[in-house]
Parts: C-alpha cells; sequence; structure tokens
C-alpha cells in the first residue's frame, strides 16, 4: 500500500479539508534588509539605524518577503514528499489569491509555522486537463499569533482517462 | 473637503527581467523547473522560462512605492490584498510596469497616523499586454499628505 502525499494526486484524489503544517521557518536580520534592498529599498526599510525611526521602531518583514517564504516552503515540501512526480500532480501553477493580509509585523528572528487546507475545489475543467484547488494558508509566529492569511487558486491537473492507478505516470 | 490625492492613474518606470534576476529570485524562494530551466520550462504549463508570480508581486509593489512616493503619497505599507490574480507569465528579458489608480477606502488603517487607500494596480509587459491584476489596501501617511496638498 503506498501513501498519498500533497501533489502527489491526480485532481480527483485530494479531499477538500485536508490540512497540512509544511514548514517553519526563522527570519534573520540579513534576509530582510536583503529582500527589502530588491522590493523596498526605502532607507527605513533597509537601514536597521533609520527603521529604528519608523513607525514599527526597528526592522520588520516585507509583507512579500512572507508569502515568498511561504512558496518556498511549499516547494521544499513538495521536494519530500513528490519525488520523481514530475507532471501535473506536482507542476501546477498559481492563478489568483484573494484575502491577503498581513496581520502583525515579523523581526528579525521571529519564526513561522505555515499551514495550508483545502477549501474547495470548484466544478470546472480549465484548458481541458486541469483543475482548481482553493486552498487557505495561513502563517503563525513564535507566539501562537497569526501573522499573515489567504487564500489561492492552484491549478491540479485531473486524471487521465487512461491512467486508473494515480501512482502511475 | 478636497481629496490630496491624486484621483488619476500613474504610471511607474519599467524594469526589465533578465535571467539571471528570475533564477535569483525563484532559487531562494520557488525553486520550481519553469523558473530554473529553460528545457523544463518549454515542456511546462507556461511554455517557457518565466518569473515567479511571487516575483512578479514584489516587484509591482516596488513599482508602486516608488510611483506613489514620486507622486507626493506618503506610502507607509502594504496592508492587505483583496485580490491578485496572475494573466500571463512574463518570459525571460520582458519588461514590466504598473499602473496605479488610487482610491479612497471606508477601512480603518491599522497603523497610527495613516488612512487607508485602496490601490488597483495593473501590471504590465512591455507589449502593454496585463501579466497581473492587484487590488491592495495600503496605510498612507496622514501628516505628510496634507502637507504635500498644500
Amino acid at each position: 500500500m503506498t501513501d498519498l502525499y500533497l501533489r502527489d494526486r491526480w485532481f480527483e484524489d485530494l479531499p477538500v479539508g485536508e490540512f497540512h503544517v509544511f514548514g517553519s521557518h526563522t527570519f534573520s536580520e540579513l534576509e530582510i534588509v536583503e529582500f527589502a534592498k530588491n522590493f523596498d529599498p526605502r532607507p527605513e526599510s533597509t537601514d536597521p539605524e533609520q527603521a529604528r525611526l519608523n513607525h514599527r521602531q526597528g526592522l520588520t518583514a516585507s509583507p512579500w518577503l512572507l508569502a515568498a517564504m511561504w512558496m518556498r516552503k511549499m516547494v521544499d515540501y513538495m521536494e519530500v514528499y513528490a519525488q520523481g512526480v514530475n507532471d501535473g500532480r506536482r507542476n501546477g501553477a498559481g492563478v489568483a489569491i484573494s484575502d491577503l493580509q498581513w496581520l502583525e509585523p515579523v523581526r528579525p528572528g521571529h519564526t513561522l509555522t505555515y499551514t495550508y487546507e483545502i477549501v474547495a475545489k470548484p466544478d470546472q475543467v480549465i484548458r481541458e486537463k486541469w483543475g482548481m484547488i482553493r486552498s487557505r494558508n495561513e502563517a503563525f509566529n513564535q507566539y501562537g499569533n497569526k501573522v499573515m492569511q489567504f487564500e489561492i487558486d492552484i491549478l491540479a491537473e485531473r486524471r487521465p482517462k487512461e491512467s486508473g492507478d494515480p501512482q502511475q505516470q | 473637503m478636497a481629496t490630496p490625492f491624486p484621483s488619476d492613474h500613474m504610471e511607474s518606470k519599467s524594469i526589465e527581467l533578465d535571467q539571471s534576476a528570475i533564477a535569483a529570485f525563484a532559487s531562494q524562494f520557488d525553486p520550481q523547473p519553469y523558473h530554473l530551466d529553460a528545457s523544463a520550462a518549454d515542456q511546462s504549463i507556461f511554455g517557457g522560462l518565466c518569473a515567479s508570480g511571487w516575483h512578479i508581486a514584489a516587484l509591482a509593489t516596488r513599482l508602486v512605492i516608488e510611483t506613489l512616493l514620486a507622486n507626493g503619497l506618503p506610502f507607509v505599507e502594504m496592508t492587505s490584498v483583496s485580490r491578485l490574480k496572475w494573466s500571463r507569465p512574463t518570459f525571460v528579458n520582458e519588461k514590466i510596469s504598473v499602473r496605479v489608480t488610487v482610491a479612497t477606502s471606508d477601512e480603518e488603517s491599522p497603523i497610527a497616523n495613516t488612512r487607508c487607500q485602496t490601490l488597483e494596480i495593473e501590471v504590465c509587459n512591455g507589449n502593454g499586454a496585463i501579466v497581473a491584476t492587484m487590488t491592495a489596501n495600503a496605510a498612507i501617511a496622514i501628516d505628510a499628505a496634507l502637507a504635500a496638498s498644500t
């Protein structure tokens, strides 16, 4: 009996309600500064001294760094559980996100833990072979406070007609 | 009361995404074949090597920040995104720019001494085609905003 994991199954085999705690990351001052240099190069976002004078009274992670790290942790999770899978069970694409909120600042040394829950599977066939998986994603800091949330629609390949066994490529 | 904010849309400069920039972001945050490996990307759902959607979102936000500041709007922080849709891939050596329209919002800003403004953002490539659209709320400083209007 083979276990089936996230991104190792066809669209039809992914149940609404499935929940994963899929990764944690501690944000360093260096990566917060490096990301801001590329994506928000205001001195109050990149310079620790000038940041002390900003509305947060110190460096905080750029909102998109928190979201980009969600992606990295999800890819790492797939690497563990979907090795050898190179088709559309795994390599779908994000289409849209909604209700993205950043709720609390994330400072150097803070650790976020990311969760993923499938909340809907709209009944539609996209470009003949894809289905849509809607998931609710949240990130919690080391105090257990939610600091980010969003929903994302990601394409997952539907089971090919010839393939009865989802494990066969 | 006259609004201190321009109501017409504003346009940013453009940024070109070369392969090294796409690979640098993807290797750190989104190491999937269609962002890193040209031959795998050709076979993928996107049909070619392209930037991570998160890279586009972050770059677009940088362009928005620069554009608002250049137009005298003291942007403080993006606080939420009610909707972000990726419409088409951004391939190697394509340029992106943003068009921003600022609207008033009834929502209360979560950050002191700021007001909440809604930003309608269109991200375009060098051909003018829309690659992403985003509706976001931003905190805009109140004092500086009033100062800028006088």
